[in-house]
């Protein structure tokens, strides 16, 4: 288990105060003092398990621009492609489909960039990761995909996952 | 008002209509995913409800359900998962 | 009727058509797995679409900023948590056997897993 470090216990205080304020909504000192307290402790306790590598990433201004180009440009547009996609594919009586698990390998290196790529990967409509290996510092995913058209690894990851991997790759290497 | 409440009933009845996979599908993660679905679509019909009575309670309502969508379908997917490691 | 009732009606009518999309795919695909894809489309643009024009329906036409508070942190919550139950159920149903009645042409998991 690792140990509690000040960065990760600040920035899961802040996550948990910042919550607390939008749900109530009330600026009166009572409550502002009652969620100060709990946040600390929460973050006091479960800090040591979310928080593994630098906190504040986003205090780097091109990697900031970097992650806010990338979830107001270059993943809503996917997003908004595939669903008509599979829109489409399901006003058309979902027979064009072929459903499929490939296997596809990932160039990110850090945890935050695989986590976000995965979840990414997962909130498109059409395609769903199931799963995560390393193998000879490679690390795969197997995607479940409803229409293959490309075979297992480079081509498939270019289909899938090349704009998403590109707006990533500027913000954690 | 009378817009939004026809959008409302219609959300409310596309949930019912997820509800018939989640009385027929064959395994335990078709009724899941029918579930999460009756979920969400659950959570934005209380979201258009609280806007056309006016009562801020439904929102608080829609939060909750929201939240606790996703913890149902984890755990029964973890369950899952186990239940196989422990037939081998 | 102000332009800013018909645009959050607008909104709202997407969201609907995408969440009925989504209600189809999981009432007519075939197979476990392809329900479980068509069904992302109702917290993707279905909620996301809908809740916009709530909210711009809570702003401009209320002026009640904790409701319209409260709704955007409902559609960040859908959005941020949904794929970790979808990648949880999946991975679930295909470690517990469930399969397609179809077999499937590429399966590179089962092929590593179990060498089938």
């Amino acid at each position: 288990m690792q140990k509690t470090k000040i960065p990760a216990v600040v920035s899961t205080f802040l996550v948990c105060f910042i919550f607390w304020v939008l749900l109530t909504w009330s600026f009166t000192a009572q409550e502002l003092i009652a969620g100060g307290v709990v946040s600390l402790a929460v973050a006091l306790f479960s800090a040591r398990f979310f928080i593994h590598e630098k906190a504040f990433w986003f205090l780097n201004p091109a990697k900031l621009f970097g992650g806010l180009f990338y979830w107001v440009c270059v993943f809503p547009v996917e997003l908004v492609k595939a669903n008509v996609n599979m829109a489409k594919i399901c006003f058309g009586g979902c027979k064009k489909i072929n459903p499929g698990i490939v296997k596809v390998p990932v160039d990110l290196k850090s945890d935050y960039g695989q986590a976000a790529l995965a979840n990414s990967i997962t909130l498109t409509p059409g395609t769903i990761t199931m799963e995560v290996t390393e193998e000879e510092g490679q690390t795969y995913y197997y995607i479940h995909w409803i229409d293959v058209t490309a075979p297992s690894g480079k081509e498939a990851g270019d289909a899938i996952k090349g704009t998403l991997e590109k707006g990533l790759r500027r913000v954690w290497e | 008002m009378r817009d939004l409440l026809v959008f409302a009933i219609g959300f409310a009845v596309l949930a019912a209509l997820t509800l018939i996979r989640l009385a027929k599908g064959p395994t335990a993660a078709d009724r899941m995913v029918a579930g999460d679905a009756a979920d969400t679509l659950i959570c934005i019909a209380l979201v258009l409800f609280s806007l056309i009575s006016k009562r801020g309670i439904y929102l608080d309502i829609a939060l909750v359900a929201a939240l606790f969508g996703v913890i149902d379908t984890m755990l029964v997917g973890r369950y899952l998962e186990k239940e196989r490691g422990q037939d081998k | 009727m102000s332009a800013v009732r018909i645009i959050a009606d607008i909104l709202i009518g997407i969201g609907g058509i995408f969440a009925l999309a989504g209600t189809i795919g999981i009432l007519k695909m075939p197979d476990t797995f392809s329900r479980m894809q068509a069904s992302t489309c109702i917290p993707t643009l279905g909620t996301v679409c809908a809740l916009l024009g709530a909210l711009l329906f809570a702003i401009f036409n209320k002026g009640d900023a904790g409701a319209a508070v409260k709704i955007a942190v409902i559609c960040l919550l859908i959005l941020v948590t949904n794929p970790l139950g979808s990648h949880a159920l999946a991975k679930g149903a295909y470690k517990a056997g469930i399969r397609p009645e179809k077999k499937m042409e590429v399966d590179d998991l089962g092929r590593d897993l179990y060498g089938d």
